[in-house]
């Protein structure tokens, strides 16, 4: 069976929350059930089949065409896969618990916000406070991979409590901002005020270019026998920090955030 | 318009009328004997229902900063209960800390027709006011919070003469377009700042040298010499402390026979018997308010679930802030005069504390003999919402289900409370008396609260069920000053309240005085704390209604 795939008709004119299109809702459903359900298209509800050609049967692996309008993508999904064929708007696999949501766009802001498991991968860019906590809330994403081959905005892993977030190009200011725990690798540059606020948890920094604030403790050059192991556990995922010469590298360690008494740490590939 | 309301059960204690079966006229907003002949523009069909004054809640945080803080610290409270645009009502939000549209919608939908912001800060008036304003639905009015400020505390402990006091006190009222004076943590919210953690009845402020004794009387006499109908509204000190309970019988006692009503009594009523140090107080209270005609409380009762505690009463916020769920609070300052504490909160059925809180409110219900000095609150959302009050009344008018509930709780807190050895239960009548009758008396509003000629057109029609609780969720209809507001249970109109307030008279010398204080000392002046008429009245949609003082109550 191929995979079951929603292509719009036409461009969106409106947001539109696709968290019902997730394997979880849509399994055990006709065809016809799924034309029929509602979905919330800016301020009124609209049927499925009204904004989507729908084709395929495969519940397990669900296929939309992407819009940046297109909202909510993944929303608490638990299993099957989910794929993206452009790009998606804000909220993209919040509280997602489980499967594989890949789009082979960009995302918008709070990409896999409060992520609780599965993997998400961005092959485009990712906006601002990627696997952040909503607004308000206390505790960010806390499980789970995020893989993203471009860039990330602003406040990655606000309050993030555990998992990792895998940047392949830049990321913007407050990288790691307010963090719990967990771990953030980022490829390429990075904006200001990395880590500001952390409490625990591992930024694992690529670029040269990364200024680190005075709020951090130079603890000097190591080699760190944990590093190989956390990125063997990459192994498998289509990501460059999977490879085998990143699992070689000596790195410059700062601890902090000293200004909460932060017991976490920013490493600076050498 | 005249409107007929045939044929159904009335239960209006304020005019004695026990379930007897009556029509009801309305002309034009307001009930009459008789319509003199006129064919009624609407005749509605009430054969078999019961028929009641719009219910009254006096005590509810519905206004002013603290529910706009408790909004802001608590999103999820908003995403968990998203309320979307349904007929005539917009959008909203909200499970503790409703937005103002969805406070008015609930409230009516309830059959509640007032209800009254217990702490209005007067310089936070303004902004109190406008957001009350905006609950749709209700009438509303405050109470202004006096007890913790400069200007009153300088008065008290340079010995002033209580005249001086009343005029700031009257003063107060007016300018903040209040029905009555709330002291919170009296002189405690001040003591904070002075380091003080805690200051008991007789405990002396450490810079002001007066006590929270000295402050009540000062103020209750104050109030009741003005003639203000409604009496020192009192949140006492110690909230939520073991062994208040002695606190609140010293603060009853100690006022010597003024007028006072003691506000969510159950958070004060605790004791310190028992293997935990915690025990029910509830007992000793409600003796000695059967004993003392002139204390009126309501209960504050709490129920279980997740909601948020909003109060003025920062000292004891602080303390309590460490049982924050989720995890976070705001305690602040409010221009060097007041304090306010947000603290979310989740009452937990298993747990000890808790359920022996939730024992000791119901205890408190059915120990007091007079429903006429007791009333149906759960201090809104500090207890829980408003939006359990029908689940309130089934507990207290059934007894098997109040049994069964008291089964599901904390098996040691229950086997340590008496509540399963009480067998009373509220009737109609009584809870007539607490949410309406008693509600308006209190407050000195003549003409709600009854069904008598001269009154309000404020109407809830209910459908008699055994269970209370579906009863009193659902009201058939709900008249707001004579308009259908409410039909099973549906907004069918949307019309804005009234704002009840008092003028107590008062010598112009004191705005002299006042100003030349604000000017040398706040960064508020005068012009600040005082509310115009045309800023309430100016939208065309309030209206403010003043309720006659007491005569001759000046000594």
């Amino acid at each position: 069976m191929t995979a079951l795939t929603f292509t719009l008709k036409l461009p969106l004119r409106q947001r539109l929350d696709v968290s019902p299109l997730v394997p979880d809702v849509l399994l055990g459903k006709s065809e016809k059930e799924i034309a029929l359900l509602p979905l919330q298209y800016g301020n009124r509800r609209i049927a499925t089949a009204e904004l989507f050609d729908i084709q395929g049967g495969d519940a397990e692996s669900v296929c939309i065409s992407g819009s940046p309008k297109l909202d909510f993508a993944g929303r608490a999904m638990t299993r099957g896969a989910l794929n993206i064929e452009g790009d998606t708007g804000a909220y993209l696999g919040m509280q997602m618990k489980g499967g594989r949501l890949c789009v082979s766009g960009s995302a918008g802001l709070y990409a896999a916000c409060e992520l609780k498991g599965g993997l998400v991968e961005i092959a485009g860019n990712a906006g601002d406070l990627l696997g952040a906590a909503l607004p308000g809330n206390k505790k960010g994403m806390s499980e789970g991979v995020v893989i993203v081959r471009g860039n990330a905005g602003d406040r990655v892993g606000d309050h993030m409590r555990r998992g990792s977030i895998l940047i392949e190009g830049r990321a913007g200011a407050y990288l790691g901002a307010r963090m719990t725990a967990g771990t953030i690798a980022v490829r390429g540059d990075i904006g200001p005020c990395a880590g500001y606020a952390m409490k625990r948890g591992t930024l694992l920094l690529y670029s040269s270019h990364s200024e680190i604030g005075a709020t951090f403790n130079d603890c000097g050059m190591h080699t760190l026998g944990f590093l190989p192991l956390l990125l063997k556990g990459y192994e498998g995922l289509d990501t460059c920090f999977s490879g085998a010469p990143a699992s070689l590298a000596r790195v410059r360690r700062f601890a902090g955030d000293l200004s909460v008494q932060g017991k976490g740490e920013i490493l600076l590939v050498a | 318009m005249l409107i007929k309301l045939t044929g159904g059960t009335v239960y209006d204690p304020a005019n004695g009328i026990d379930g007897q079966v009556r029509n009801l006229f309305i002309r034009d907003g307001r009930i009459v004997h008789s319509l003199n002949g006129a064919t009624p523009d609407h005749e509605y069909d009430l054969r078999g229902k019961v028929v009641m004054a719009g219910a009254i809640d006096m005590h509810t945080h519905i206004g002013g900063g603290k529910v706009t803080i408790a909004r802001n610290l608590l999103p999820e409270d908003h995403r968990a209960d998203p309320e979307p645009r349904r007929g005539l009502m917009r959008a909203g939000c909200g499970h503790a800390a409703p937005s103002t549209l969805t406070t008015g919608y609930r409230y009516a939908e309830m059959g509640y027709t007032a209800g009254f912001e217990p702490a209005v800060l007067p310089i936070n008036a303004r902004q109190a006011h406008m957001e009350m304003a905006d609950v749709p639905l209700l009438d509303v009015g405050g109470y202004v919070m006096l007890g913790s400020d400069d200007f009153f505390l300088r008065l008290l402990s340079s010995g002033s003469d209580q005249q001086l006091i009343n005029d700031y006190v009257a003063w107060t009222i007016r300018s903040a377009k209040a029905i009555g004076i709330k002291v919170v943590n009296p002189g405690g919210i001040s003591a904070f700042k002075f380091n003080q953690r805690m200051l008991d009845l007789d405990e002396k402020h450490v810079y002001y040298g007066v006590t929270p004794r000295q402050i009540l009387k000062s103020l209750a006499r104050a109030v009741h010499e003005l003639g203000v109908p409604h009496p020192l509204h009192v949140h006492g000190c110690n909230l939520g402390v073991p062994g208040n309970v002695e606190t609140t019988l010293n603060t009853i006692s100690g006022i010597e026979g003024l007028p006072m009503h003691l506000t969510h009594i159950q958070f004060h009523s605790y004791g310190v018997e028992g293997d935990r140090k915690f025990s029910s107080g509830a007992a000793r209270v409600a003796e000695a308010i059967n004993a003392n005609k002139n204390i009126t409380i309501d209960v504050g009762q709490i129920l279980f679930g997740q909601t948020v505690t909003a109060s003025g009463d920062s000292m004891r916020q602080h303390a309590n802030a460490g049982h924050a769920h989720p995890d976070k609070w705001v305690c602040m300052d409010i221009e060097c005069d007041a304090g306010c504490g947000v603290v979310p909160f989740k009452y937990r059925d298993k747990n000890f504390v808790n359920a022996l809180q939730w024992c000791i409110g119901l205890e408190t219900f059915l120990l007091i003999e007079d429903p006429w000095r007791v009333f149906l609150t759960t201090d809104h959302p500090n207890g829980a919402p408003f939006t359990t009050y029908p689940h309130l009344i089934r507990l207290l008018m059934d007894k098997s289900f109040r049994n069964d509930m008291l089964s599901t709780v904390n098996p040691e807190a229950a086997a340590l409370s008496t509540l399963g050895t009480l067998d009373r239960e509220y009737s109609l009548y009584e809870i007539a008396i607490m949410t309406r009758a008693g509600a308006a008396r209190l407050l000195g509003l003549t003409d709600r609260g009854h069904l008598g000629a001269g009154a309000a057109a404020d109407i809830t029609v209910y459908t008699d069920q055994a269970d209370k609780e579906k009863m009193f969720t659902r009201p058939d209809y709900v008249f707001k000053d004579g308009e259908l507001v409410v039909r099973n249970g549906e907004v069918v109109k949307v019309v804005w309240g009234n704002l009840h307030t008092v003028q107590p008279e008062f010598d112009g010398g004191i705005e002299a005085r006042l100003r030349d204080y604000f000017d040398r000392y706040h960064t508020m002046k005068l012009d600040n704390f005082v509310i115009n008429d045309w800023e309430i009245e100016g939208d065309g949609r309030s209206k403010i209604l003043v309720h006659p003082c007491h005569q001759g109550a000046r000594s």
